[in-house]
């Protein structure tokens, strides 16, 4: 097994090999990561509606199937919507594909441990919710082959990343009405294309 | 229903048609019997795409998704389950002002059978105040099509969620 991840690293293997795909950041330490490792206008951040990350890049997947989708979750947050992966599983769309920091604590709140510390099994939580790519990685090549998967697979897939507990190093402006709006207008100038890319 | 003028039944087309001539045509639901009349035409029409969620506050968030992505959408439910919805109709949709068209069904007020569905009845307009979400309660097909769009068009002006809270007196209730 490779040494253990940090949600850092985690989402700056996955910036790196970025190119067109929306991302899509939970509320709090997946946003403060991915703005702090790539900030790029199809980043859509979030900022409130602890829970809902998963379900706001549903929409997007199935508003606009032309482009690949990717949701950056926390362990906390899914487990607080845990029916969304009923609704993946039952719209299915191929260009979606839902990504877990799985820390096993409410980091934000002063790392409190959730469910997944007693054993909750998200990935498999997943596949009994229909989802037939869903799995757990642990370390940089498990997580690398999955990003593999991620950006040249139909989905929809769930990749629950074990990383180490810890803040993000960074945080954001709370721009909750701008930082919105340069995400519509990026995604509104990608021009529509036939199948996700 | 006592004390209520049974509806029009074609009360649920006009809600429909209000709907989809206003640009809309991504619906999330978790459905009641009287909402399910609205979801029988635009299940029936191959331009809306209609997607059943497991609660309702998770239709929200997948609206707001379709408006960032440049869809308009509807969430079509019960007053029940509007409680389910207040967090991120809150923090979401009105903090970051993403619209969204609620089309509630009004459980619990006049000629109501059913005793546990009372407490939320006579809360809903009060919890569509607190949040600053606009609504119109027609009573009528004649007042649905004279504010209906109206409404609408208000919500995209501001980018705020609005409300349709649909009266027995309008859609005839469910009648036990």
């Amino acid at each position: 097994m490779s040494a253990p991840l940090t949600r850092a690293i985690a989402t700056r293997l996955l910036a790196e090999r970025l190119g067109n795909e929306v991302v899509v950041a939970n509320l709090g330490q997946a946003s403060f990561d991915l703005h702090a490792v790539a900030d790029r206008p199809l980043n859509c951040y979030t900022f409130g509606a602890m829970g809902q990350c998963s379900s706001i890049a549903l929409g997007i997947a199935l508003a606009r199937p032309d482009v690949r989708v990717i949701a950056l979750d926390g362990d906390g947050s899914l487990l607080m919507n845990l029916g969304s992966l009923c609704t993946i599983a039952t719209t299915a769309p191929p260009n979606y594909a839902l990504v877990v920091w799985d820390n096993e604590v409410h980091q934000t709140t002063g790392g409190q441990p959730t469910a997944t510390a007693a054993g909750s099994d998200l990935a498999a939580i997943a596949r009994g919710a229909g989802i037939e790519k869903a799995m757990t990685v642990r370390g940089e090549d498990e997580l690398q082959r999955a990003y593999d998967r991620i950006l040249s697979e139909p989905g929809p897939l769930v990749v629950n990343v074990k990383v180490a507990k810890g803040k993000s190093e960074s945080g954001l402006d709370r721009d909750v009405i701008g930082g919105p709006r340069r995400f519509i207008r990026a995604l509104a100038a990608r021009g529509r294309q036939s199948g996700a890319s | 229903m006592a004390g209520v003028t049974a509806g029009d039944p074609s009360w649920s087309k006009h809600v429909a048609d209000v709907l989809r001539r206003n640009g809309i045509r991504m619906f999330a639901t978790v459905p009641d019997s009287i909402v399910t009349q609205v979801l029988e035409h635009l299940g029936a029409d191959a331009a809306c795409r209609v997607v059943t969620v497991t609660r309702e506050e998770e239709g929200v968030g997948l609206l707001a998704g379709a408006f960032l992505a440049g869809q308009r959408g509807a969430l079509l439910m019960q007053n029940s389950g509007l409680g389910n919805c207040v967090n991120t109709l809150g923090s979401l949709n009105v903090a970051s002002q993403i619209p969204v068209v609620l089309v509630i069904s009004h459980r619990g007020d006049l000629g109501e059978f059913n005793p546990a569905q009372v407490p939320m009845g006579q809360a809903t307009p009060k919890i569509l105040d607190a949040l600053g979400i606009r609504s119109i309660v027609p009573r009528s097909i004649a007042e649905l099509e004279a504010q209906g769009d109206g409404l609408i068009k208000l919500a995209y002006t501001r980018a705020l969620p609005v409300a349709f809270l649909l009266p027995a007196e309008l859609t005839g209730g469910k009648l036990g």
